[in-house]
């Protein structure tokens, strides 16, 4: 007994030191951002002294941090409220809806899951150009909702599945139309997983880059996370400005993943669970 | 989560083969609606695909169509022959190049370590599903990374491995290095992959631990009565019961590296040094966004499409032999 206990805490001990591998690098980056420049040339382990704000202060302002977390802030949230519209819609039909060719489509968009960005992004590009998409707000909301629907479409398919269908009857034997049972029975009663699918969904759009890139390429509509890719060109010489726009990029996440991280591990094993 | 925390990885995560058969089975209605609404209006009957049109249309105009307008792309020219048709020439130039043959390259050495980037967060998920000291804060420690942008994790180690950076200075404190871990060209891509591994193990984790979840706690009790030892445990035990599981995680980790890397790559070293650190994806954006070449691009989306597709039908082939052993 006493030999298991102390197996145990043979492997709890490098695990505890992976843990702190993990957090470190964050931790660093919070301590230089805090730091004079010459505190840091002259030394950049040592704790700061006193939590210094005008680095970040620098970034939001000077580098134009504040313009990029802003377009961020409005393509996510335009991107996440049409995904989880569109996704719960068509959730919705596939899961609880009797029609010819039912079966087709959702194979269609399962299809569609498989096909990862960089294959298409050459076609994509060229399409969004013919439409006058490009460097448009409303062209990036459309690439992100095209990347990240076949996933909403299967997790709220396989979400609506699990609501008895007997609701769905009943609430057509009141009455309601079909459209009517969808807003006031099916889009409530989804509501945990449209939670768990838009942070998901939040999180991909927040963290991208290559189909911002891709989209967006005039400075003033820049992503934040391009806008981070960029500042490293701007401040090779100022790290401690560097890491606090790397900072600003990273605390919405840290937030979020505070509050919410069962939510997101929920998301990401859905469907490993359900077989 | 993720490119960013890995959007590609996670969007492959939910899509297994199996549940994806479990799901259409369970998502068909249990019983079609009440007969009396058959006389219910036009508009009722257009209802699903109403409701169904916008995810439609969105998804068939820019994800399947441009599927099919990329490979007839790559069958056409560039520059000067633009929009002729010029048979299998941009495969030949794809092939003939150094840079797109190093990405070729890379993607093999991502094989070989693919069984160690399945086997850290295996071993961990093990541990932590065995209560060791600690568990319920290693869980949650250990996922955080995943969420962060591949942008702000390279920006983050762009500064931990400079060349006068901590990581040196830690190894200098026990008489190695300094490695140039981003200058050298033998070296750094295994830093870049490191640091993809460092940053989405975390997912893995959350991962096997849901497979732990469904394994039967009588096994471990009676391997424990039997006095078995934990790698007889988990010899004997835990990789059988979680066979699928595993397989999973090879798979969307092998996706994970193939198509979410492009954020490293492009804040970490931009494909150097000395073109070293290419991989596909960072290949095709290059002569998309760089050199302004759509067809080489797209033949070289179609070459990736292709390595795609072998992972997935080799998943398949895995699961069909073990389905026939069991």
């Amino acid at each position: 007994m006493a030999g298991r206990r102390l197996t145990r805490w043979v492997v709890a001990v490098p695990m505890a030191g992976l843990a702190l591998a993990t957090i470190y690098p964050l931790v660093f980056t919070t301590n230089v951002a805090m730091k004079t420049r010459r505190e840091y040339i002259l030394d950049r382990f040592s704790l700061s002294d006193s939590l210094r704000w005008d680095n970040i202060a620098a970034a939001w302002t000077n580098v134009g941090m504040s313009r990029y977390f802003l377009n961020s802030a409005v393509v996510v949230t335009c991107s996440v409220a049409l995904l989880l519209l569109f996704g719960s819609m068509a959730g919705f039909a596939l899961a609880r809806l009797r029609f010819r060719g039912s079966s087709v489509l959702f194979l269609g968009i399962l299809a569609a899951l498989f096909i990862p960005f960089q294959v298409i992004m050459v076609p994509l590009a060229r399409i969004m150009a013919d439409a006058g998409l490009v460097d448009t707000y409303p062209g990036l909301v459309l690439a992100y909702v095209a990347q990240f629907l076949p996933f909403t479409v299967f997790l709220m398919t396989s979400y609506y599945s699990t609501v008895p269908a007997e609701i769905v009857d009943a609430a057509r034997i009141d009455g309601n139309t079909v459209y009517g049972v969808y807003w006031r029975i099916m889009l409530p009663l989804g509501a945990p997983a449209l939670v768990s699918v838009g942070v998901l969904n939040a999180l991909f759009c927040w963290n991208d880059v290559l189909i911002s890139l891709l989209m967006m390429p005039s400075a003033d509509h820049r992503t934040l996370m391009v806008g981070v890719t960029s500042l490293r060109g701007q401040y090779s010489d100022d790290i401690p400005v560097f890491a606090s726009g790397v900072l600003i990029a990273a605390v919405p996440v840290l937030v979020v993943y505070l509050f919410l991280q069962r939510r997101i591990a929920d998301g990401v094993t859905a469907g490993a669970t359900k077989g | 989560m993720p490119s960013g925390g890995s959007p590609s990885s996670v969007r492959t995560m939910v899509a297994e083969r199996d549940e994806v058969a479990v799901v259409a089975a369970a998502r068909r209605p249990g019983r079609p609606f009440p007969r009396r609404t058959r006389r219910g209006s036009r508009a009722e009957r257009l209802a699903p695909f109403v409701l169904l049109a916008p995810a439609v249309l969105i998804i068939v105009v820019l994800r399947l169509w441009p599927l099919v307008l990329g490979v007839n792309f790559s069958f056409t020219g560039d520059g000067d022959r633009n929009g002729m048709p010029v048979g299998l020439d941009n495969y030949a130039t794809l092939f003939a190049d150094p840079l797109f043959r190093t990405a070729l390259r890379n993607v093999g050495l991502l094989v070989l370590l693919l069984p160690v980037a399945v086997a850290i967060p295996g071993l961990l998920a093990t541990f932590i599903y065995l209560r060791v000291p600690g568990h319920r804060v290693f869980r949650g420690v250990y996922f955080f990374p995943a969420v962060l942008s591949p942008v702000i994790v390279g920006a983050i180690f762009n500064l931990l491995l400079a060349y006068d950076g901590p990581l040196n200075t830690l190894l200098g404190g026990v008489g190695i290095g300094p490695v140039d871990w981003l200058g050298d060209p033998d070296v750094a891509i295994f830093a870049v992959v490191g640091v993809h591994v460092w940053a989405t193990f975390g997912m893995a984790l959350v991962v096997f631990l849901a497979g732990f979840s469904a394994l039967d706690p009588s096994l471990l009790d009676a391997a424990k009565v039997d006095g078995a030892t934990l790698p007889q445990t988990i010899r004997h035990v835990i990789v059988p019961a979680l066979t699928r599981t595993i397989q999973f995680v090879f798979v969307t980790t092998m996706i994970g590296m193939l198509t979410s890397m492009f954020g490293l790559l492009f804040v970490m070293t931009g494909g150097g040094p000395e073109g070293s650190t290419y991989l596909p994806e960072y290949y095709i954006w290059v002569q998309q966004g760089q050199f302004n070449q759509p067809a080489l691009a797209s033949a070289a989306s179609s070459v990736l499409f292709v390595i795609m597709l072998v992972v997935g039908l080799a998943q398949i082939a895995v699961l069909r032999r073990t389905g026939r052993e069991v």
